[in-house]
């Protein structure tokens, strides 16, 4: 059982943190469902309700023992999710596999977790600073098999969200810089080019489609444009809340799930923008600190991992509604409706907790 | 306490990088701000028009269902053009004033229009609420008139469904009804929409995805105030399939003409395909007023009626065969070989099997009574006998062997299997051992045999077959812009039971002697067209249905307090058979002389409209 006094090193603000936007995600599921059948805000509650009883029985782990179990958590996510492709299409609808009344759960959320463990596994006994070739492939193969076995469910749009944890671990690592950055322009100039001149029209919806399935069924940029009208109509003081015209018509696309930010756009202006941003930053800023303070090189990547994990869904998300970045079906972690995603983020931060309170070695 | 040292590997380098990467968090967090300061405030009047102007709304075109048609193409279900008024509650300018206005022009109760709206007061105001339907044109016009003054009121039109004969043929038709939430909640019918009508009973049930037609969708651009301004998009709704049913109109007609003042169930079938001429039931009800909203008195009044008018006797009527189950074990018998055609038995009226007394209809009794007479007169004593020999166990294999306890496959929703009782059965539905006396009351259809009108007509059926058993179906086939739509008919599969087939033709010559030399069913007789039946009576304790018909056994016999159901059932000709009538009705006396004589109408309007 969890030591009494490890209990007063649980960083409070960080949990505050937490809720604070869990719940700002809950007004905002409000306003945009109360007028459909399946009381999406108070399922949202009780997800909340659910992840924070999780958050905190699995701060009664050591995370050392995640760590040194990784690969078994690993086998066990990669075991599911082949599960979920090979008896997942008889049920009909990929995703909603695992289905406990009500509630649908998708284990490629979990998925998550278990890479961040064993990436930090992986690299946590690993101590030069410059990555060698070996560990690069190994990990690089690790993270491309949960990417495939995910991309064929198909989701690609969490697929995706995989490898910017590999990609993080190998900066972390000490990844040499040139090397990096010549992938990364590699890679760009390949996908551009290749979009531009190598694939036909046909087969480049094709492959947004794949992407982000029925996300824009009226075009390109029909979904986006809206998003754009809804949160440029909101102004700078916004329309009110469940005042705002775009999402109340239902010209907004998944109003409580992928575009939950538009509405906040919409019906609380820049300044309500300003301070659902404010808000999101201090959560994230508190995580990014947090690796600082973690003990040793697992609790570095475990905890730089999952601020990564979060930001770099909550970039993808925000980047996306105001129409910079195309659909990818991504939602805005803790805000947007969604069981799985949210109580992934919990645990997520739970396991931050976990390094942070365990920061002190007793002798 | 032991001082707490913090002991750290080297982790500078690591946390270098670290720091790197939330500078680009940082950055991204005022790019995004710059972004919404462009979009929200620099940007704001371009998309806060857009987002006045082009207000964009679907609208669902309402789709035409598929007509249904009898054999020669009388259109049993049709659609008209009819005129809904709708409220759209964003575009009041002040709610009670309209509500008053709106209530005066239309000639509703405030109260009453006040109460429709409250019922959809979690939907978005800028949805339409129907308010009044089936509009006359002169109300069409007067608000057509007032379109300016009344922003908040919506005309559109949609094609009703209509049954022009009322209700003729009810029973098998069905009737629509609203989606209700919980039929959404559970995925029913698929992807529908509240309140959109769906079949709810019969045909336009069994066959609602044929039937169906697939929404239009209009999107339009709609102003602030929510008036149509210009049209986007515009998918034009598809109509439903047609159905053509094997129901022949006439003798449908004559049927639900014949059952006038009782209640009861009558059935035409072919009897080579199983196509189903006629199938009426009676009382009947006018399905037109199920798709008018109905007020709830007239609803209830219709369901808690003790007649039951909504249920269709025909296939979910269970009734016990009486003597019409006979012929069920004179052929078990024949075909088992316990008896020939010459085995003979006397009847004195009465006798005593295991202890117990078992009467015959007729006092004082048949005398000497050979197997042919036996059917002709529904001699009881002959057929306890038969069942005495036969066995319980013998009579319920023979029994769903032809059919009985299973249901026949017609293509109707709800049809009820009935009973062949068994020892077995007895156990575990009553927990007592089986009485052999009680296979005596079997042997003539009482006791816990429990049989639907469609069970008896099938079962005929597979008799004038020889033993070819037919599917009673009303399925013809779906046609679309009137072309035929080929497709595999399933209920043209004929099966052939396991019994010898020239004890068929010994039971057919008791039916032909009953009807023709006669017998009990001499008021089914037509001159040249063969007709071949068995009557049946059973008695019923009293009206308050009781659970079970008195065991007492009795045919053809009259007795004031008790009540008899009067079945008949024949098929005519008797060589190469081409109809099946079966006739129930209830608390009609003595079935040659209730339902006989109504089964013989029936053949006669086929032999009228098939005279070659």
């Amino acid at each position: 059982m969890i030591d009494r006094s490890l209990l007063r090193h649980i960083d409070w603000i960080l949990v505050g943190l937490l809720l604070l936007n869990s719940f700002i995600g809950v007004a905002f599921i409000y306003s945009s469902s109360h007028y459909l059948p399946g009381n999406y805000f108070l399922k949202q509650i009780l997800w909340i309700f659910i992840g924070s009883i999780a958050l905190f029985l699995f701060l009664t782990v050591d995370y050392k023992i995640l760590v040194t179990f990784s690969p078994y958590f690993y086998i066990v996510a990669v075991a599911t999710l082949g599960g979920v492709l090979l008896f997942g299409r008889l049920v009909a609808g990929a995703k909603s596999w695992l289905k406990f009344s009500f509630l649908q759960f998708q284990p490629s959320e979990l998925m998550k977790l278990a890479l961040i463990l064993l990436l930090a596994s992986v690299f946590s006994k690993f101590r030069r600073d410059s990555i060698s070739w070996k560990k690069g492939l190994l990990s690089g193969a690790l993270t491309a098999v949960p990417v495939l076995f995910v991309a064929l469910q198909p989701d690609l749009g969490t697929a995706l969200t995989y490898i910017p944890l590999f990609l993080a671990a190998l900066i972390l690592a000490g990844m040499n810089r040139k090397v990096f950055i010549s992938i990364v322009i590699a890679a760009l100039v390949l996908g551009v080019a290749g979009w531009n001149f190598a694939l036909k029209d046909y087969q480049k919806t094709r492959l947004t489609t794949l992407i982000s399935p029925s996300q824009d069924p009226l075009g390109s940029g029909y979904h986006i444009l809206q998003s754009k009208i809804a949160i440029g109509s909101g102004g700078f003081l916004g329309k009110g809340f469940r005042k705002g015209t775009q999402s109340q018509l239902r010209f907004l696309p998944a109003r409580h799930t992928d575009f939950i930010f538009s509405v906040i756009g919409e019906e609380f202006g820049f300044m309500g923008v300003i301070v659902a941003l404010m808000c999101y930053f201090l959560f994230l800023n508190r995580l990014f600190k947090s690796v600082g303070l973690a003990r040793d090189r697992a609790g570095v990547y475990i905890v730089f991992l999952v601020a990564v994990m979060i930001s770099f869904q909550f970039f993808i998300n925000v980047l996306m509604v105001v129409g910079i970045l195309p659909i990818t079906g991504t939602p805005l972690p803790l805000l947007s409706y969604g069981g799985s995603s949210l109580l992934t983020n919990f645990l997520g931060v739970s396991l931050v907790l976990n390094v942070k309170m365990r920061r002190f070695v007793f002798v | 306490m032991i001082k707490q040292e913090k002991i750290y590997e080297d982790l500078f380098p690591l946390l270098r990088r670290v720091r790197i990467i939330f500078i680009l968090v940082v950055a991204l967090f005022i790019f995004l701000i710059m972004n919404f300061w462009k979009v929200q405030v620099l940007d704001h009047v371009k998309y806060w028009e857009r987002s006045e102007a082009n207000r964009m709304r679907e609208i669902a075109l309402p789709y035409q269902r598929g007509l249904i048609m009898d054999r020669e193409g009388t259109i049993l279900a049709n659609n008209r053009a009819s005129f809904r008024v709708s409220l759209i509650r964003e575009n009041c300018e002040d709610y009670d004033k309209s509500c008053r206005k709106i209530a005066r022009l239309l000639n509703i109760e405030e109260s009453v229009l006040k109460e429709r709206i409250r019922k959809y007061e979690s939907m978005p105001l800028f949805k339409p609420i129907v308010v009044k339907e089936d509009l006359t044109l002169e109300e069409v016009a007067m608000i057509e008139s007032r379109k300016l003054e009344l922003p908040e009121l919506v005309l559109q039109s949609e094609p009703k469904r209509f049954y022009p004969f009322k209700s003729l043929a009810a029973h098998v038709i069905g009737y629509l009804q609203e989606l209700s939430p919980e039929e959404m909640k559970k995925n029913l019918y698929g992807e529908r929409r509240l309140g959109e009508l769906v079949g709810k009973i019969g045909i336009e049930k069994q066959y609602e995805t044929a039937l169906v037609g697939i929404h239009g969708l209009l999107v339009e651009v709609v102003d602030s105030l929510g008036r149509g301004r210009e049209e986007i998009d515009r998918r034009e709704s598809a109509k439903g399939q047609d159905l053509t049913v094997s129901l022949d109109f006439d003798m449908q007609k004559e049927a639900e003409e014949l059952l006038q003042g009782r209640e009861g169930a009558i059935i035409a079938m072919d009897a080579r395909t199983g196509e189903l001429l006629a199938l009426a039931s009676y009382p009947n009800f006018d399905p037109n007023k199920f798709i008018n909203r109905f007020t709830s008195e007239e609803w209830l009044n219709l369901v808690t009626s003790p007649e039951f008018p909504l249920e269709n006797r025909a296939i979910r009527g269970l009734y016990s065969p009486g003597s019409v189950f006979k012929l069920t074990v004179a052929l078990g018998a024949l075909d088992s070989e316990i008896v020939t055609d010459e085995t003979t038995f006397v009847c004195r009226g009465e006798t005593t099997i295991y202890n117990h007394p078992f009467s015959c209809w007729r006092e004082g009794g048949h005398g000497k009574v050979g197997f042919y007479d036996a059917i002709r007169h529904s001699c009881n004593i002959y057929f306890y006998n038969l069942g005495k020999e036969l066995g319980i166990e013998n009579i319920s294999r023979y029994a769903r062997m032809l059919g009985f306890g299973l249901k026949t496959g017609i293509d109707l929703p709800g049809e009820k299997t009935g009973l062949v009782p068994d020892p077995q059965w007895k156990i575990k539905a009553r927990g007592e051992p089986w009485q052999k006396g009680e296979t005596i009351s079997v042997s003539i259809g009482q006791s816990f045999m429990l049989v639907t009108p469609i069970q008896i007509a099938a079962h005929t059926a597979l008799i004038a077959n020889r033993g070819a058993r037919v599917t009673p179906h009303l399925f013809k086939y779906l046609s679309a812009d009137g072309k035929k739509i080929e497709s595999k008919n399933q209920f043209l599969k004929h099966e052939i039971v396991d019994i010898n087939p020239a004890v068929f033709e010994q039971v057919i010559q008791g039916m032909w002697e009953a009807v023709n030399n006669e017998g009990t069913g001499r008021a089914a007789k037509i001159l040249g067209f063969d007709v071949c039946g068995k009557t049946g009576s059973t008695q019923v304790i009293s009206e308050d249905k009781s659970e079970e018909p008195e065991k007492k056994e009795s045919e053809e016999e009259e007795e004031e307090e008790v009540k008899t159901h009067s079945w008949f059932t024949g098929f005519a000709p008797r060589e190469n058979p081409e109809i099946v009538v079966t006739v129930i009705v209830e608390y009609g006396g003595m079935g040659g002389a209730t339902a006989a004589p109504l089964a013989r109408r029936l053949f006669n309007i086929y032999l009228r409209k098939n005279d070659r």
